[in-house]
């Protein structure tokens, strides 16, 4: 009993000195990583928090104003402006571009010659810079001479040009549609091999039974893709609500302020100065966003065989 | 897997490359060994600057850069405020606008220039006005602007109006009398194009049609705006857009300097508002109008005078500029008698010089500028504090809106106010030098 | 209707429209860097070919196009050799090390890549401003790594999950350290896992706008983004045809990297993406 019994603790002493030198190894081998991010993303995101209780403007000496700097942005209507169209852009683009992306991945899913080369295509707006696509897209709505404005005269669709990036609606849309373009190869990529994961024998057994097209994918397909649309429509959603690039590009966050997006709304005051301001709307951007991974953290699913 | 590098190996090169990165980064830049002149503009403006540059080169034997700015005059001002805050010595010398100078000189980012800086040559008002802060020179005007009406000389005598209209609605009725006999050859025609996108523009343009009596009325608790003279204008500008259609529906949101003037230079206008460096590209080879376009003073409302806001370009030095002395001697090139000469000549540029005004070959090559020195005397400028610019950004959001047509003039403009009246209180300056440490 | 036809009519469709709709703006934009007139869609002008904006754009110094794809491509490849480095030592760590709080560690970096960048950008102009880095590549590459860490671990940790620990107990048992496993063992096996993963943060930083934007002020730290977003062009109104060719000119090498390596790269966006 004795012999087991110290033969157990031994095991134990050396199972804990192996996991101790584990973690110690393990720390030197993590600390490049914990060193970028605590320095390059952590620290940042707190200054910024730290200076939303400033004034800190260029021609005076910054100063300790605790929540005047929030109190001054929820009475700016621009702000709220912003607000609505952010949220009202994510609310809007993501399930259109995860929809989309859907009938992409089901397209692609399927053998046929010249898949590759599909899969490839769809590729190209992703892998350009957003600004470039801003800027293509600039030219494309143009009033006078864009490709936009052409199609539609050409396909009778409309008589009179359509004035894109000059109302409110046309506006939003054409940034809706131009982010699209963008970003749905994303979403198309992570529902294709969401897709691609259903075994082919649930579809055999499913025609066995005798069950129709309609039936096949409604019934069967979306089900088991769901996990996966949520993690799109979460990735999405949290991106959508930084929008940036094609906001600058494109409208510059007109027409009349109607498409500025929050990060643009607090863009412009850094461009003035106006440090403290800036990062108490980044703050609120920073929470809203936050707010959303939380939910993303809960709901998705995660496989801790990985681990 | 022996052929595998070694991670320590792939580390070494990384840093190593960044090293060399670095140095090349350090080497290859702006004003490693020169000076170097920020100025912004459109393409043609901006190849004239390079020849003033090449110019001073040789003549001063300083190595100098140009660096090239966007036309825009809201993402100049953006690259420089970054680089000033940062504090770079890169861009030795720049030339700020006049509507943003406030946040500039207020930030202390301008260098003295010294006493031995002559100004007596320039227009006195603007100069104390602007460029002088606490009793120091810190920038000069290179040109002064002010807002002109170009038309067509050949339209209006062809339909029997011989001259420019001197008032709002003398020149609605013209327009909208030449634009519809114009509209069979000339689908695309418009009657009168300004700019009304959401930007400074916007206010430049809506001080004119406010009239002396109205535009930013500055008191000591804030700035009033919701007053008749204001309301009228917003009205009026918003039916020549929708009403009167004598506007095409892309001013409030494309039309900017550069749009407006491409329009009216294509033929495709009656009149133009904008900044007299329009005239140099009117008259040039290219132009459809070349020859056809005459100048006048803007229109007067019904209630007060004629205005014309005042807007140009001041240069400046930065405070931390690695080569002050030879930033002057720039400075001095650029607002010298001859230079102003050349960029009134190629750029169309009003000098800031007074003296410039007097001279002969000058008033025979640009006659039109007798025009200009009245409509000088009756520049107004925008208000100057530091944060004008965010005062403005209100105001042009709601101003545009009315344009859009999603507000009424009356209450946008007292929601502007009320907006512009909580940022005067936050940042608790009013225009008093002192309460800046 | 039969319903094999029904799809296959379905299928043509949709192929044809995921054919046509990303390329065609593509198309567009190099159409109008080779356009005489950028207007050519106008009635009353015609394409006409010219090579003039190209030659403009890339024989001008003033535009300063090469120095933003010097900067580019330098920022990007540091970047992405950097990112994927760190990556891979902490990958290792988390697939075959045990320590505590492991699935907090990385819910806490996933977490930090949802981070909206415009919280970041004000803080980090003043850390670059105070150390004198604004307008270097140092401004960028640092910021750049720390934002690819959190994808560039995840891909990373599904790569190394699935390569078999016995792999590792034979170079422990011959006496190597961590680290030498990680680079002679590790690493070769999952070279096409790290290759995706540095491919992503290439692009990645290839791709960035706002901190570039924010964080450099002239052509000698310049990227391309910026420099396209701001172009305005040598000659006349809005230059369309340098834009389109400047654009064309810079997308060109992403194009070509994505089409031949999409294999990769959607590969490693999956494992980024799901896995999470």
């Amino acid at each position: 009993m004795d012999r087991v019994k110290r033969k157990n603790i031994t095991l134990w002493i050396s199972r804990r000195s192996t996991t101790f030198s584990e973690s110690f190894q393990a720390t030197r081998f993590l600390a490049p990583l914990f060193l970028f991010v605590a320095l390059f993303i952590l620290l940042p995101v707190m200054g910024s928090f730290v200076d939303s209780l400033f004034l800190d403007v260029t021609f005076r000496q910054r100063k300790f104003v605790f929540f005047e700097n929030f109190e001054q942005l929820f009475r700016d209507p621009a702000f709220w402006g912003a607000f609505r169209f952010t949220c009202l852009f994510a609310l809007v683009s993501v399930p259109v571009e995860t929809f989309l992306g859907l009938m992409i991945a089901l397209v692609i899913n399927e053998r046929f010659p010249g898949r590759d080369l599909l899969r490839a295509c769809v590729l190209i707006p992703w892998a350009i810079p957003a600004t470039v696509s801003g800027r293509i897209f600039e030219l494309i709505y143009n009033y006078s001479f864009g490709a936009a404005n052409y199609l539609l005269e050409a396909l009778l669709i409309t008589e009179e040009p359509v004035n894109w990036l000059g109302t409110e609606m046309e506006a939003f849309f054409a940034l809706v549609a131009a982010d699209a373009w963008k970003t749905t190869p994303f979403c198309a990529i992570i529902l294709l091999s969401g897709l691609s994961a259903i075994p082919e024998d649930l579809y055999q057994q499913a025609r066995i039974d005798r069950a129709n097209f309609a039936q096949r994918f409604f019934r069967l397909t979306l089900p088991l893709l769901k996990p996966v649309v949520i993690v799109v429509l979460i990735f999405r959603t949290i991106e959508a609500l930084r929008i940036f690039d094609l906001v600058f590009v494109l409208t510059g966050g007109g027409p009349g302020g109607a498409t500025n997006s929050l990060s643009l709304y607090a863009f412009g005051y850094f461009s003035a100065g106006d440090f403290g301001y800036a990062s108490a709307c980044s703050v609120v951007l920073f929470i809203v966003a936050f707010a959303f991974s939380w939910i993303f953290l809960k709901v998705g699913r995660f496989q801790r065989e990985a681990i | 897997m022996d052929h595998q590098l070694p991670l320590k190996m792939v580390k070494t090169m990384a840093r190593s490359a960044l090293l060399l990165a670095l140095t090349v980064s350090l080497s290859c830049g702006p004003g490693e060994n020169s000076l170097v002149l920020s100025v912004g503009g459109t393409p043609s403006e901006l190849a004239f600057w390079e020849e003033l540059v090449e110019d001073f080169e040789k003549e001063n034997g300083i190595p100098t850069e140009l660096l090239r700015q966007p036309t825009d005059t809201e993402q100049r001002r953006q690259g420089l405020v970054l680089a000033l805050k940062a504090g770079k010595p890169n861009p030795d010398v720049f030339l700020m606008d006049v509507a943003w100078m406030g946040l500039f000189t207020f930030s202390g980012w301008l260098e003295d220039l010294g006493k031995d800086v002559d100004t007596s040559p320039f227009f006195q008002g603007v100069l104390h006005l602007v460029d002088i802060y606490r009793g120091k020179i810190v920038a000069l005007p290179v040109y002064l602007d002010a807002g002109l009406l170009y038309y067509r000389e050949d339209l209006l005598r062809r339909f029997q109006h011989p001259l420019p209209p001197r008032r709002w609605d003398e020149l609605l009725s013209v327009a909208r009398e030449i634009q519809q006999r114009m509209r069979n050859q000339a689908p695309r025609f418009y009657g009168f194009v300004w700019q009304g996108a959401q930007y400074e523009g916007l206010i430049c343009n809506f001080l004119e049609f406010a009239g002396s009596k109205g535009g930013f009325v500055v008191r000591e608790d804030g700035i009033l705006l919701n007053c008749a003279e204001n309301r009228r204008a917003l009205k009026f500008m918003q039916s020549l857009i929708w009403d009167q259609a004598i506007s095409p529906p892309s001013t409030f949101t494309e039309m900017k300097e550069e749009e407006t003037r491409a329009y009216f230079q294509a033929g495709d206008a009656l009149f133009e508002r904008n900044w007299p460096y329009a005239w140099a590209l009117h008259q040039s080879p290219e132009s459809e109008v070349r020859g056809k376009v005459g100048v006048a003073p803007m229109p007067a409302p019904p209630n007060g005078e004629s205005v014309s806001t005042l807007g140009g370009w001041h240069i400046g030095v930065s405070r931390f500029s690695d080569r002050k002395e030879e930033a002057k001697k720039l400075v001095a090139f650029i607002t010298s008698y001859e230079t102003q000469k050349r960029l009134l000549f190629r750029l169309g540029w009003n000098p800031g010089r007074r003296d410039l005004y007097s001279d002969a070959e000058v008033l025979e090559k640009a006659p039109h500028f007798n025009a200009l020195k009245t409509v000088f005397q009756k520049a107004r400028p925008r208000p100057i504090f530091p944060y004008y610019t965010q005062v403005s950004e209100i105001a042009q959001r709601h101003i545009n809106r009315v344009l859009a047509r999603k507000a009424a003039p009356a209450e946008a403009l007292s929601e502007a106010e009320k907006d512009i009246s909580a940022l005067v209180m936050r940042y608790k300056v009013q225009g008093d030098p002192s309460t800046t440490e | 209707m039969n319903e094999g036809r029904l799809k296959s009519l379905l299928l043509v469709i949709g192929g044809i429209v995921t054919f046509l709709v990303p390329l065609t703006p593509f198309f567009y934009m190099v159409l109008t860097g080779l356009s005489e007139h950028h207007d050519f869609l106008s009635a009353d002008k015609s394409f006409v070919f010219t090579l003039s904006h190209f030659h403009a754009v890339l024989a001008s110094e003033s535009s300063h196009f090469m120095a933003f794809v010097r900067n580019t491509l330098i920022v990007s490849a540091a970047s992405a050799v950097i990112s994927v480095c760190i990556a891979s030592m902490a990958a290792y760590a988390v697939t075959r090390l045990s320590f505590r709080g492991k699935m907090a560690f990385m819910l806490v970096i996933l977490a930090l890549s949802m981070f909206p960048p415009i919280s970041l950008v004000g803080y980090l102009f003043k850390l670059m401003s105070g150390l004198g880095w604004i307008n270097t590549y140092q401004a960028l590459v640092f910021p750049y790594v720390a934002w690819t860490l959190p994808l560039s671990l995840w891909i990373l940790v599904s790569y190394f999950s699935n390569i078999p620990r016995d792999l590792d107990r034979a170079g422990l048992v011959d006496g190597c350290s961590r680290l030498q496993i990680l680079i002679k063992v590790i690493f070769p096996v999952a070279a096409p896992g790290i290759f995706s993963t540095a491919l992503l943060s290439f692009i990645f930083a290839f791709n960035e706008f706002m901190f570039a934007l924010m964080l450099t002020t002239d052509y000698s730290a310049r990227t391309i983004p910026v420099g396209i977003a701001l172009f305005e062009g040598l000659h006349g109104q809005i230059p369309w045809g340098e834009i389109m060719a400047a654009a064309t000119m810079t997308t060109i090498p992403v194009v070509i990297l994505a089409l031949i390596f999409q294999r990769r790269i959607i590969q490693g966006l999956t494992r980024g993406a799901v896995k999470g």
